[in-house]
């Protein structure tokens, strides 16, 4: 019995506004040096899965930057690999994950592997699911669909064969189903369906409100052994940064930081990403800022979160609270009067 | 570039007195500035320069050499036309053929240059730490007509007869080669960076390859030759950070340029990137407990203690009231609760116990081998 894998990285999460002007959730970056896609595709490559196809919907510029042909994933094969799946409708992308009309619009994919089973994942759960075990659990309990289920709720991730799989593609529309995960909620008749109870770490990032404590999360020690595990690597693409300095007079405690950056001034509770600079006598605490912000001297930030490219200039104080974090769009540029 | 221009990259050098660093890697190997080696620097400058043709000569040691570089692709260098290609010694009719000189090297490769049907070649040599743009080099090169450009450095005075010492006119015409001279006449050293007119250095290694009593070496052999032969030799000034790293304490102190802004050694630097294969590891952490001042750390780490001027390498687990200054950590250590380390070079996936200090702090740079600490341990003062 051997898997394939389809991504949903077209669904729609409406809590993540801010954060998916320009992109989708699914490259919405995550722990300082990843996109949340990351994830996904790394469990998959980890059970040895080597034909993906991630279905994308607009805007999906800076997914397909972040994917290229799959060499950060050892999915840039010649024989089978990654196949980026768009849609062409116009509103693609529904509320819940594995659309079919998006799968039916690459029946192809599907009809022509080789493969025997189907995984159909989000692309906004950052885990360490075991897809070799998750198989092994659904041959052995004889049901249709086998879901993941996690502590506190689903990981949105489903095994079913590739027949039943067609079958569902052909016939969604006369059924009235939307996806995969909607048939699943649904559990509508025939189909049996089982769940795999997933033991290990893992984070929904389905509003602000969790990626500002999922990330800050991950300060824990725990949290972050059960997701970095050595024998089950995340992978992502590589840029090439230097290691981060800190220089003299900087202060930097319980913070995780990747690396690229220049730190003179103060972080702590904070997750810093690649090609960050923090100014001299600048405060952060409980910050999320993502690659390439710059953060001027005596700045004083608590709770922000900081899109790609946020320029802060000296002096700008802004405090937001850990259930409204103050979200810093894209390219964004914070003067002193604006934080008045 | 409209000529085709070929770099070799001398890699096969041993670089005995790094002691056990080099035990088992080729001296480019040897990990440098928290997450390279210095091959990468090279390397990077080729793909920086416009250079897509690279042949790698390696000898000593060379595994860990091949399986860094693989295909070239963190370089760029995966490439249909071109591209790297590992050029270790094989045998021929004759029997195997070891490199006995750089200029050996390059001759017993003389069947790849001819097929690749450069212009122009660039010797280089992969133990060097520096930036350079090489296009520049050899735009140099051909506007001055030379049938040699050697890269020079102006070094101190006082430190020139540690160097190869090139003399020259005012227009930097080579006049002499004044090897390790003890009444320098210049303070212009050789880097080992050489632009050849192919034709001229085909000539030249045949020639050079034929006479008995050489040591078929660019600078004691193929130069004085040529000089002799009054081919056009020229000079080109470099200037910028350049280091030959040739000892333990070389190696210390140029890991310890990098926290120097004034050393002029500068790797954030996006115009200019050093390539380097990256491991895939997540960011480091710098716990409740850390502290870090004046350093560069790398992926990876977890530091609970308190380190100062000091470059740690990616996977270093520093735990607490354990002390780093004035150190270099490389990948994979762990370094033990209340350890106290000064002025070290501890090398890669070394355990460093509780507690531990070293014994006898020395004058220089101490390597903090598996020996030294099982020597500590044996000596009962944990």
């Amino acid at each position: 019995m051997t898997l394939m894998a389809a991504v949903d990285a077209s669904v729609k999460v409406a809590g993540l506004q801010d954060l998916t002007i320009h992109r989708s959730v699914s490259s919405i970056p995550f722990a300082g040096r990843y996109r949340l896609i990351d994830f996904a595709l790394s469990n998959l490559v980890n059970a040895d899965i080597n034909s993906v196809g991630i279905f994308a919907s607009q805007p999906f510029g800076s997914l397909i930057d972040h994917i290229g042909v799959g060499k950060s994933w050892d999915l840039d094969r010649r024989k089978e690999g990654l196949f980026f799946l768009p849609t062409t409708h116009q509103n693609g992308g529904i509320a819940t994950v594995g659309s079919f009309r998006d799968f039916e619009e690459h029946l192809q994919f599907f009809e022509k592997s080789r493969q025997t089973h189907v995984v159909v994942t989000s692309s906004f759960v950052a885990g360490q699911l075991d897809y070799k075990e998750m198989l092994a659990h659904h041959l052995a309990s004889g049901k249709d669909i086998t879901e993941a289920v996690g502590a506190s709720g689903s990981l949105k991730s489903y095994i079913l064969s590739r027949r039943l799989m067609l079958e569902l593609i052909r016939s969604y529309r006369e059924k009235r189903i939307l996806s995969v995960e909607d048939l699943v909620n649904l559990k509508k008749a025939p189909y049996s369906y089982g769940v795999y109870e997933y033991k290990g770490y893992f984070a929904i990032i389905d509003s602000i409100q969790q990626y500002f404590k999922e990330s800050l999360g991950l300060l824990d020690e725990n949290n972050r052994r059960l997701l970095f595990l050595p024998q089950a690597p995340i992978y992502t693409k590589v840029k090439d940064e230097p290691p981060t300095r800190y220089l003299d007079g900087s202060n930097v405690s319980n913070s995780m930081m990747a690396n690229g950056s220049t730190i003179l001034g103060n972080v702590k509770n904070s997750i810093i990403s690649r090609a960050v600079t923090v100014g001299i006598n600048a405060s952060l605490d409980s910050c999320i800022i993502m690659q390439k912000c710059t953060i001027e001297e005596n700045c004083d930030l608590s709770y922000v979160i900081a899109d790609k490219d946020v320029y802060i200039e000296k002096g700008v104080k802004l405090s937001g609270t850990a259930d409204r974090p103050i979200v810093l769009r894209k390219g964004e540029r914070v003067t002193k009067e604006d934080s008045q | 570039m409209n000529e085709k221009v070929v770099a070799m990259l001398l890699a096969g050098g041993q670089g005995s007195r790094l002691k056990s660093l080099t035990y088992d890697i080729a001296k480019p190997a040897i990990p440098y500035g928290g997450k390279y080696r210095i091959i990468d620097f090279p390397l990077s400058n080729c793909t920086n320069s416009g250079i897509t043709t690279v042949g790698v000569l390696t000898q000593y040691q060379p595994h860990a050499l091949h399986r860094y570089i693989g295909l070239g692709t963190p370089w760029d260098l995966d490439r249909h036309k071109g591209g790297v290609t590992m050029l270790p010694p094989y045998a021929e009719i004759d029997g195997i053929k070891w490199y006995a000189g750089t200029a050996s090297a390059i001759y017993q490769n003389i069947n790849f240059l001819t097929s690749c049907e450069p212009d122009y070649v660039v010797i280089l040599s992969g133990d060097h730490i520096y930036k350079m743009d090489y296009e520049k080099l050899v735009e140099y090169h051909k506007e001055k007509q030379a049938d040699v450009t050697v890269s020079v450095l102006e070094v101190p005075w006082e430190e020139a007869s540690r160097f190869g010492i090139v003399n020259t006119d005012e227009d930097m015409n080579i006049v002499e080669f004044d090897e390790k001279p003890e009444k320098p006449k210049s303070n212009l050293a050789s880097m080992g960076v050489y632009v050849f007119d192919w034709e001229k250095l085909e000539r030249y290694l045949e020639e050079d390859n034929n006479i008995e009593e050489s040591t078929h070496d660019f600078g004691k052999d193929i130069l004085p030759k040529m000089l002799v032969d009054q081919q056009k030799m020229v000079a080109y000034p470099f200037k910028g950070y350049w280091k030959d790293v040739g000892t333990v304490d070389s190696l210390w102190e140029a890991n310890m340029d990098l926290l120097d802004p004034s050393a002029g050694l500068v790797l954030h630097d996006p115009a200019w990137r050093i390539y380097s294969s990256n491991p895939q590891l997540p960011p480091q952490v710098i716990t409740e407990t850390g502290r870090v001042q004046g350093s560069m750390v790398n992926e990876g780490c977890v530091i609970s203690g308190t380190v100062s001027h000091s470059v740690i390498f990616q996977n270093v687990l520093i735990d607490k009231e354990a002390v780093v200054e004035d150190s270099v950590v490389m990948s994979g250590t762990k370094i033990g609760r209340g350890a106290h380390l000064s002025r070290v070079i501890v090398p890669p996936d070394v355990t460093v116990p509780e507690n531990y200090r070293l014994l006898e702090p020395a004058a220089g740079i101490t390597l903090l081998t598996q020996d030294l600490i099982d020597t500590w341990k044996e000596s009962g003062q944990q």
